[in-house]
């Protein structure tokens, strides 16, 4: 049990480590979040069934195009909801990213209806044994792909040129326009960026959860709360701990049950930011007076 | 009550009222859930409103009083009235808990603690089964009952309607309070708030106490409207309708909440068939108002039907007794004081002692440590070692609203107001010193009384002539200083510190400055001044003292100071250097590369540059030199696009970039070398420099390698994080960055700040082998010396502008060279 508890509680991790790489990323660059990254979960694995199951498009372009409207609407949420307040110096930023993310989910709501449809990928096949566990090609897959894009986003920051770029703008943003670097530019695809790791969750979890407008609000939350634990600015940090977040909500729930594993999880997160207010691996600022 | 006699109020309450005698049942529940969504709102107000917070886990709180009276009245029989207190004070003792932690953070770490407290109310609600009834909750809740008679849902919402517009009428005079006042200074600048000697921390607390109470009761009511409980119906999405009627009703405004609260509860009923849409509309809305009308439908309407209050003649009242009769004059005396940042020790036990009744003036190089010391002594950094005390009073590593009620009192290099409150309600605050006083005193803005008296004769000591009921952030520069010098003496302080008064403004308005200075220190106050004007130092002041990187050289009368020669080698730089002028004689040939004409630029309301012109010719290397706060930094900046110039024009290569981006001005090839050197700290030394190619689509990686060979002491350390590297590496590093991406002008900015001696060397004699080898450059730096050795031309900014101009060789011994550093002798 507890190794079956291991196993599923790391491809949950993936999942909200994808999701907290996505606040990660943004806030690093920008200093802000998009609020609605549970909704661009759903976007992803609404899009993805509406094009495969509903239009009848072969999987792999159906894929693609959900992740290519995903990033559309993360470039979307930069120039509306928050691009204006960070010009205003205001901290609205929070609040009309919610706003959006009410907004898709509605609009999700009224066009794709509210029943729950379960999306079927070629890989949710059967489970098969591993070494005495049951364990399923989807689950693999999660984990491949989670750690995969975990380690070829830090190949692509660390070795192409405009990963280099984007690291050096997170450091000194003034510094980095001096050298040429269209900044304004590159926060909007870092936004970009973060939904596509928020459809792609959606994506890969759809077979595990079903598909609906609301799939996304819990687990947008808890991944937020991974993302503050591993500290907003630190990459391996967040991922990190969104793999401690999953393992550890699937061992307390088979041993408390699920009903004590949300309370806990968000008393954890309560307790972690009273003892270490910028999270359990960020550092503090030094504040300019 | 004279504000209960508040026509809208009454009117509210009235209509109210009347609605709920006649209304059915349907409606009536809906009044009852209006009422309770408008005492939530006006609590989130304190919050949101007034202390510029967030919250989305106030349904935690709703749940917690309404879980409270269904249990108390279900399982224990108790009397519904006797519930609402119970509630008041759980709520209150989990609010001040939580605000405690929650507020110690801001921006999305606060939004998540608030958001992870509803999720830990909402799960326990269903896993606690024995206290809450779990998923289906707590039923057959009594209606409260009144002398043996139950009141039912009408007298539910007569009680619900009398407690709202309890509710909104004392909001409208806390926000006029002390407390109001305390509220609106930690939203409007939490820096200065605490200078001004306000706790932020106790603040935020207390307004999020504040408004987890009012939820709780609401959440009382609640129960017994409803007459069941359950989980259900306490959301997450619960949370974000509260911040809804706050922010779609109008932040701050006493009836927002009214107006939001209608809307929410109003607009499904109103949209009938197309009710489902509600929330899609409920999120439209919000967005709409947080872009188009920030301050929401009540402000809209407040700013459509303002009348401005009537202003009153300045009262006649001395402030002479005033100033003085503040604390005893304590003298203030810092012993040895340290501070590094990150490895670097930027102040290096450095001694100050001051005397009341007397001017001292702290001057020296840029990054000597002026300001580090100025915010040492007031509370904002905490020194490694040393003391300061004032009196009595050891103040080292108190926080910064201990120092200002202990009696030190300071001004910002940028004026920090509280920008949205008044000019009146700025004094008000200092005046209070941290005491908030009777959350019903009628203090805010009010023109007439004791106080309003008091900070009118201040504002007419300093010589601040407009309205006091102006909105801070609207006033001219001018007014904004005198404003920040009123309100620090509002706090009746013995030591008066000032950082860079004089910035921004113009002749004139610096011989006023320098009277009033007089006048305070005249007064008894002790004068600390930070400051670049060496005219206006050397005319005022009773004692100098000169920091130079971070350590005391120098200090004692003025004259003395003028002619102390390691104090001119601290800021021109000395003979102990050395840098190589052009071999032969050597002109430029054709136009200029870069002609700047009428440049004018600035910090919001003060323009530092005021109509800069200069030219460079292609191979020149041309110094601009002068004082701190003349504005050469200033100059490189709107150069490079990092600031944007409100007027004039700077031709590159034959275009006007003035309005262009700095990334598209890097691309076209004007690059600068920025002050600070502004390396990125993790990146290593490689990819530092390639970087600097960014924009370049001819870039050879091999290129990174020969610009390294050019810069032995970096290229040793090539793998190295930049950040790692000491002051002079960066530098060249720096440098190496701005050359490899071949621009056709270089601007360097302050190059040999910080650097050792020798290293300063080293610079130059780089700089002195670019110009050889025929490159643009534009150099501004403070080894006036220096800099004009290596030069072809040099030109002479004081206070935003080129006051002179000529051949390098010729200005280094021009004593009007000496004068714009050092002032008229």
């Amino acid at each position: 049990m507890l190794a079956l508890a291991i196993v599923s509680g790391l491809c949950m991790g993936g999942m909200y480590g994808l999701l907290a790489l996505g606040f990660h990323i943004t806030y690093a660059v920008s200093n802000t979040v998009n609020f609605a990254q549970g909704t661009s979960l759903m976007l992803g694995a609404v899009l993805c069934y509406v094009f495969s199951v509903t239009w009848g498009w072969p999987i792999a372009l159906a894929v693609v195009a959900a992740l290519a409207l995903c990033a559309a609407w993360g470039m979307l949420i930069e120039r509306v909801a928050v691009r204006p307040f960070v010009r205003a110096k205001s901290n609205a930023w929070l609040m009309s990213t919610v706003a959006a993310g009410i907004i898709l989910e509605n609009v999700v709501m009224f066009t794709f209806g509210k029943e729950p449809r379960s999306l079927v990928l070629p890989l949710s096949g059967e489970a098969f044994t591993l070494g005495g566990l049951a364990v399923s090609p989807l689950q693999i897959a999660i984990l491949v792909v989670a750690i995969g894009l975990a380690l070829s986003l830090q190949a692509f920051a660390t070795r192409t040129k405009y990963g280099k770029a984007l690291l050096a703008i997170v450091q000194n943003p003034q510094a980095g326009s001096l050298m040429g670097i269209d900044v304004t530019r590159a926060i909007m695809y870092c936004y970009a960026m973060s939904t596509v790791l928020a459809g792609i969750a959606g994506i890969m979890i759809a077979p595990l959860f079903s598909v609906s407008a609301e799939m996304g609000t819990l687990l947008g939350i808890k991944a937020f709360a991974v993302a503050i634990l591993g500290g907003l600015n630190s990459a391996r940090g967040v991922v990190v701990a969104g793999f401690v977040f999953g393992v550890g909500e699937a061992l307390i729930t088979s041993f408390l049950g699920s009903a004590y594993t949300n309370i806990l999880a968000f008393v954890l997160v309560i307790v972690a930011l009273a003892i270490k207010p910028h999270g359990l691996f960020g550092t503090a600022g030094v504040k300019k007076v | 009550m004279k504000t209960l006699r508040d026509p809208l109020l009454l009117a509210l309450a009235a209509a109210a009222l009347a609605y709920a005698a006649f209304a059915n049942e349907y409606y009536l529940f809906l009044l009852i859930l209006g009422a309770l969504m408008v005492i939530v709102g006006v609590g989130l107000n304190v919050l949101i409103g007034l202390t510029g917070q967030v919250s989305f886990g106030h349904v935690g709180f709703y749940a917690l009083g309404a879980y409270v009276t269904a249990a108390l009245t279900t399982k224990l029989g108790w009397n519904f009235w006797w519930t609402i207190p119970m509630a008041a004070v759980l709520t209150g003792i989990i609010g001040a808990l939580l605000g405690l932690v929650a507020l110690r953070v801001s921006g999305p770490y606060l939004a998540m603690v608030t958001i992870a407290f509803g999720f830990v109310v909402e799960f326990t609600a269903v896993e606690w089964e024995s206290v809450t009834g779990g998923q289906n909750g707590l039923m057959n809740i009594p209606y409260p009952s009144l002398f043996g008679w139950s009141i039912g849902p009408r007298g539910i919402a007569v009680a619900a309607i009398v407690l709202m517009s309890l509710v909104l009428a004392l909001y409208k005079r806390v926000a006029q309070s002390g407390w109001g006042l305390a509220m609106r200074a930690v939203r409007d600048s939490e820096i200065a708030a605490g200078a001004m000697g306000v706790n932020p921390l106790a603040i935020r607390t207390l307004a999020f106490t504040l408004s987890a109470v009012l939820a709780g009761i609401a959440g009382s009511f609640f129960a017994s409207a409803t007459t069941f409980v359950a989980p259900s119906t306490f959301t997450f999405f619960q949370s974000i309708l509260f911040v809804l009627v706050v922010i779609i009703g109008g932040a701050e405004r006493t009836y927002g909440p009214v107006i939001g609260a209608a809307i929410v509860v109003g607009l499904p009923e109103a949209l009938s068939g197309l009710a489902e849409y509600r929330v899609l509309l409920f999120g439209v809305l919000l967005l709409a108002v947080l872009l188009f009308a920030p301050s929401g439908i009540a402000g809209a309407l407040a700013r459509r039907f303002r009348r401005s209050a009537p202003e009153q003649a300045p009262a006649p009242v001395s402030a002479q007794l005033l100033v003085a009769g503040g604390t005893a004059a304590q003298a203030l005396e810092v012993d040895d004081i340290s501070i590094s940042f990150g490895g670097l020790r930027a102040v290096s036990e450095v001694s100050v002692k001051v005397e009341n009744g007397k001017v001292t003036s702290i001057i020296g190089p840029n990054g000597a440590g002026k300001t580090t010391v100025l915010n040492v002594i007031c509370g904002f950094y905490r020194p490694e070692s040393g003391s300061v005390r004032l009196g009595q009073t050891e103040l080292a590593g108190a926080p910064a609203f201990r120092v200002a009620r202990a009696g030190i009192a300071r001004t910002f290099q940028t004026p920090q107001l509280f920008e949205r409150m008044t000019v009146l309600d700025n004094l008000l605050v200092a005046m209070q010193r941290g005491a908030l006083g009777s959350p019903f005193a009628e203090l805010s803005d009010m023109p007439t009384g004791a106080p309003a008296q008091k900070a009118r004769a201040l504002l007419h000591y300093v010589g601040y002539a407009g309205g006091v009921h102006r909105l801070a952030g609207d006033l001219p520069h001018i007014d904004k200083r005198l404003l920040e010098i009123a309100r620090a003496l509002a706090l009746r302080p013995s030591i008066l510190m000032l950082d860079e008064p004089a910035a921004g403004l113009n002749h004139t308005e610096k011989a006023v400055l320098a009277k009033l200075l007089r006048r305070i220190a005249a007064s008894g106050l002790a004068v600390v001044l930070i400051e670049h004007d060496m005219s206006l130092v050397m005319g005022i002041s009773d004692q100098v003292i000169v920091l130079d990187a971070g350590k005391r050289i120098a200090h004692g009368r003025p004259e003395a100071i003028r002619n102390n020669r390691a104090v001119i080698d601290a800021y021109l730089g000395g003979a102990a250097f050395d840098a190589r002028p052009r071999a032969a004689a050597w002109k430029p040939e054709g136009d200029a590369v870069l002609a700047v004409e009428g440049l004018t630029a600035g910090y919001g309301a003060a323009n530092v540059l005021k109509g800069v012109g200069l030219s460079l010719h292609g191979g020149e290397l041309v110094a601009v030199l002068g004082a701190n706060g003349a504005g050469k930094s200033t100059l490189m900046r709107a150069l490079s696009g990092l600031l944007r110039p409100v007027g004039g024009t700077i031709l590159f290569a034959g275009a006007d970039v003035s309005s262009l981006a700095a990334h598209r001005i890097a691309g076209r090839g004007l690059v600068l070398v920025p002050e600070g050197r502004q390396v990125f700290p993790e990146l290593s030394v490689t990819d530092n420099v390639r970087l600097g190619a960014y924009s370049r689509s001819d870039f050879d990686p091999a290129e990174v390698d020969a610009m390294l060979a050019r810069f032995p002491s970096i290229e040793r350390r090539r793998k190295s994080r930049a950040g790692l590297l000491s002051g002079g590496e960066q530098q060249m590093l720096a440098i190496a960055r701005g050359l490899i991406a071949k621009p056709k002008v270089l601007l360097l900015d302050e190059p040999s700040l910080g650097l050792a001696p020798a290293l300063i060397n080293e610079l130059f004699h780089v700089l002195a082998e670019l110009r050889d080898q025929g490159m643009t450059i534009l150099l501004v730096d403070q080894m006036a010396a220096l800099a004009l050795a290596v030069a072809d031309r040099g030109y002479v900014m004081e206070s935003g502008a080129i006051v002179h101009a000529g051949v390098a060789h010729e200005l280094r011994n021009d004593p009007a060279l000496e004068r714009a550093y050092l002032g008229h002798a």
